[in-house]
């Protein structure tokens, strides 16, 4: 009981801190919008009047405070470029960009533990070496040359051009396959060589421990050891890199495979919101991201107990 | 002194790390040139003829304005090292800071406001971070170095402060406060020092971080603002290769590629001389 109300403090302070630094830096320091609300050659009262509208005659503090009250009512309000409901554009893109990030988020995630999993079985050997260097590699190249180069050599005439080269007109299940595997092929390479270091570090880390020695002496073999007590055991980071990626995955990755092949997902729309000064829009994302990162830590506690009943 | 030998000996031996370390200095030295003023002056006139095919004229051909492909990519060199070194050394000594503030006052108020801070940066999607500091900081060439610093602070802040909180308790420290030496005299001259490998391999690990943050952030029009880099390449080619034109896409992402493998075997060699037991695997 302690532990969750401790957990809960925890979250509602890290809520406290992103909502100020987030509205500090976009509402406060933000663009202001009054000049592109106003019309020409208006007069110092109606450019006051429209001042007070937004808001932006209150002093620090009671904006931030109305800006979390809105946030925690759930008033989104209503986007100031296209007028449409916050409320209705989230539900229009989040499931494109799940749709977009999940097979590349799990392929990524899989393949890290299987590479993983290989090279802690035969470390120091050729396969190590090998899994290694495919990793160093993978993590020297950059993510916009990998998505340029993907495009060029799968979706253009220059290459095998066997996909569209940008867009998202998703119909059914062979449209999806269509458009979401160059974006889901660029976001495996990119992170399967972190995923693949972080995963071999931690199962090394767990196949030195002397349990192994034990299990090793009493004539396990290898494969069992590696799956039933160097994997079991290493739950516990698996996990928590795997829960702690996702919204970072779902906001930051989104932003960059949604802006170059021109997808409508909650990245695209929040890049636009950020650029445009589209403040509800921003509140919302940035809100939901702060509460969904929480919401996801006290998950990942509750999965531990799950894997491991030593935590309490 | 013999660690530091020690430390040589086993980097000497580590064959890839010293590749890295020859790539790294051989592309330093290009920013030097640069900086000097006697390499990749010619970055910006646009004289030729556009997308002209490599020559004795342009080495590398000419891009989609008519520019020396070579000379940007050459100039480029530049403008990561600046970014990389402003943002590693930088963010690099504010984790220091903070992280042994927070290791020495280990369990307190001061402790857990910079662990909340840590939390909460780390809690904001970055780009959105990034992109909303270019917007906060209008127009200034500085922002993305501003956002950068600020965000990858806290990793190594992290590190130091559990460094901090092991040497704590050594003997050294405790007869350096018995003599009564103030706080900041320990942490400066006996504690900070103690944290050097983690510093140096937590810089070199920035730095990477910050060359390719850079490319991301240049191509999604938040990056360099004045001057040439890979970044700004990458984003002019996405217009070429559709169209087939190549060359700018292949100049920027091999020069990118090899300073960046580079660093990385460097970074790998120093984590393995600094760390015996995962070197002896």
């Amino acid at each position: 009981m302690n532990f969750a109300l401790r957990k809960l403090a925890h979250g509602g302070l890290l809520i406290l801190g992103v909502t100020l630094i987030s509205f500090s830096l976009m509402v406060w320091f933000g663009p202001d919008q009054t000049y592109s609300l106003v019309g020409k050659n208006a007069s110092a009262e109606q450019i006051a009047e429209i001042r007070k509208q937004l808001g932006y005659d209150q002093p620090f503090i009671e904006r931030y405070v109305s800006y979390l009250t809105d946030l925690f009512t759930l008033n989104l309000g209503a986007s100031n470029s296209s007028g449409e409901a916050v409320s209705n554009i989230l539900k229009k893109t989040i499931p494109v960009t799940i749709q977009l990030m999940i097979p590349g988020f799990i392929l990524g995630n899989l393949l890290g533990i299987a590479l993983g999993l290989l090279a802690t079985y035969r470390k120091g050997r050729w396969i190590d070496r090998l899994i290694n260097g495919f990793s160093v590699t993978s993590m020297s190249i950059s993510f916009l040359v990998v998505i340029i180069f993907l495009q060029v050599f799968l979706c253009t005439p220059y290459g095998l051009n066997l996909f569209p080269v940008r867009g998202w007109q998703v119909t059914g299940l062979s449209s999806y396959l269509l458009y979401v595997t160059v974006p889901t092929l660029s976001l495996v390479f990119i992170t399967v060589g972190y995923n693949t270091r972080f995963y071999r570090a931690v199962f090394v880390e767990e196949a030195g421990k002397d349990h192994i020695r034990t299990a090793r002496a009493f004539g396990a073999s290898p494969a069992s050891i590696l799956w039933r007590h160097v994997l079991k055991n290493s739950l516990v980071p698996i996990t928590t890199r795997f829960m702690f990626s996702i919204p970072l995955i779902v906001v930051s990755g989104s932003l960059l495979i949604e802006s170059y092949f021109g997808i409508p997902g909650i990245g695209k729309v929040t890049f636009d919101a950020i650029t445009n000064g589209d403040q509800p829009v921003l509140k919302a994302v940035v809100g939901l991201t702060a509460v969904a990162f929480i919401f996801i830590q006290v998950l990942t506690d509750m999965i531990y107990k799950l894997i491991d009943p030593r935590i309490a | 002194m013999g660690s530091d030998l020690r430390l040589w000996g086993q980097l000497r031996a580590d064959k890839a790390g010293m590749a890295g370390l020859l790539v790294v200095a051989a592309y330093f030295l290009l920013a030097v040139g640069v900086w000097a003023g006697m390499l990749g002056q010619d970055w910006s006139s646009a004289g030729g003829d556009r997308w002209a095919s490599p020559g004795a004229e342009a080495w590398f051909g000419t891009n989609l304005l008519g520019q020396d492909i070579f000379q940007r990519s050459i100039y480029s060199v530049r403008t990561a090292f600046e970014i990389g070194l402003v943002v590693s050394v930088l963010s690099t000594l504010l984790g220091a800071i903070l992280g042994a503030v927070a290791g020495w006052y280990g369990k307190t108020w001061v402790d857990g406001s910079v662990l909340w801070l840590a939390g909460v940066l780390d809690s904001i999607p970055f780009y959105l971070f990034v992109a909303a500091v270019a917007f906060a900081l209008q127009g200034k060439p500085w922002a993305m170095h501003v956002a950068m610093v600020a965000t990858f602070w806290t990793g190594t802040g992290r590190l130091v402060r559990a460094e901090v909180m092991k040497i704590k308790s050594r003997e050294f420290i405790l007869s350096a406060r018995a003599i009564g030496l103030p706080d900041l005299v320990i942490l400066a001259r006996h504690v900070l020092p103690n944290t050097g490998h983690i510093l140096l391999i937590q810089a070199s690990i920035v730095f990477v971080a910050a060359i390719k943050t850079e490319v991301i952030l240049s191509f999604l029009g938040l990056g360099v603002q004045d001057g040439v880099s890979w970044g700004l390449m990458l984003a002019e080619s996405t217009q070429e290769v559709l169209a087939g034109h190549f060359n700018n896409f292949i100049a920027a992402s091999a020069m990118l590629f090899v300073l960046l493998m580079g660093f990385n075997q460097l970074s790998d060699a120093l984590q393995d001389a600094f760390d015996p037991r995962e070197a002896a695997l």
